[in-house]
């Protein structure tokens, strides 16, 4: 429900995986080897990053959802690693900062 | 991981993992590039391996060992305009001569690569770790290099004597510390 919530104010496009129903926190920052550490189980993250081992944090972490910021997209091999993995990815023109403010008043 | 220290850190302890018994960190910075590289006698790696090494769900699902290692290397390699290469020869096809090359390259200048950071101490805690292991620890910098053989330091100690205790790791630190100052 929180999800679809966010969805309709950001205009989340779906790239991969499945719209989660739910997410527990939210961190956002493209360093991987820190949001490797920092991504909770369940979290949406968001990132500029999106190469292939974006996928592979988002899986390790079982992130609820990849945000990525400013239109960035992903490459066909990439977004079928996400599909294979299960991981969901959206894409979104926002900045990292819109997201972030965006996602708090939905909460608020 | 916001410093090249940590990478190298990282790296090697894949060498450390793999049961070398020599392993040879090298540094070198000509003009704008930066090559880093580590060469291990481990037990190397088959070429199936060695080819899906750069595939992070190979490496994190199958291979747990190796971890996203190598993934992030390459990703600060090309990033700044780097190539990162593997070389591996596995003990079971080259019983006498084995071992893994991993050779990287960034362009330090470029606006995305991060800070060196504290070599020194990372190589103190390779040793601090696997005092066994005769790590050689090379940086070639414009200005003079600064190096360290831990054969060279076991010849003078005698081998009954454990890099790992105290005195000798204080020791390694400041002559790594000294050696970087004294080229500033």
């Amino acid at each position: 429900m929180k999800t679809e919530l966010v969805m309709n104010k950001l205009s989340l496009k779906l790239l991969a995986g499945e719209v989660p129903e739910d997410f527990e926190g939210v961190y956002a920052g493209d360093f991987l080897s820190r949001a490797m550490s920092r991504v909770s189980e369940g979290d949406l993250w968001i990132t500029i990053m999106n190469n292939i081992n974006v996928i592979a944090v988002a899986s390790l972490a079982d992130a609820a959802a990849v945000i990525l910021a400013e239109g960035v997209t992903m490459d066909k091999a990439t977004l079928d690693a996400a599909d294979a993995k299960g991981v969901t990815v959206f894409t979104c023109d926002s900045t990292v900062y819109e997201i972030c403010r965006d996602i708090a008043s939905v909460l608020s | 991981m916001n410093e090249f220290s940590l990478y190298v850190l990282d790296i090697t302890m894949n060498s450390v993992r793999a049961g070398a018994t020599e392993i040879e960190v090298k540094l070198e910075e000509k003009d704008d590039m930066l090559y880093f590289s580590v060469t291990d006698n481990g037990c190397g790696m088959k070429a199936e391996q060695v080819k899906n090494l750069k595939d992070p769900f190979f490496t994190t699902r199958k291979t747990r060992a190796v971890g996203l290692g190598i993934p992030f290397l390459t990703m600060l390699s090309e990033q700044t305009g780097g190539t990162v290469e593997i070389t591996s020869r596995h003990e079971e096809e080259y019983p006498e001569e084995h071992g893994t090359v991993i050779s990287a390259s960034f362009n330090k200048e470029h606006i995305d690569f991060i800070p060196l950071g504290d070599m020194t101490g990372t190589v103190v805690t390779l040793i601090q770790g696997s005092p066994e292991i005769d790590f050689t620890y090379k940086h070639i910098m414009s200005k003079g290099t600064v190096s360290l053989s831990c054969r060279e330091l076991k010849d003078m100690l005698g081998d009954e004597v454990s890099l790992a205790s105290f005195e000798i790791l204080e020791w390694i630190k400041e002559y790594l510390e000294e050696s970087y100052e004294s080229i500033k």
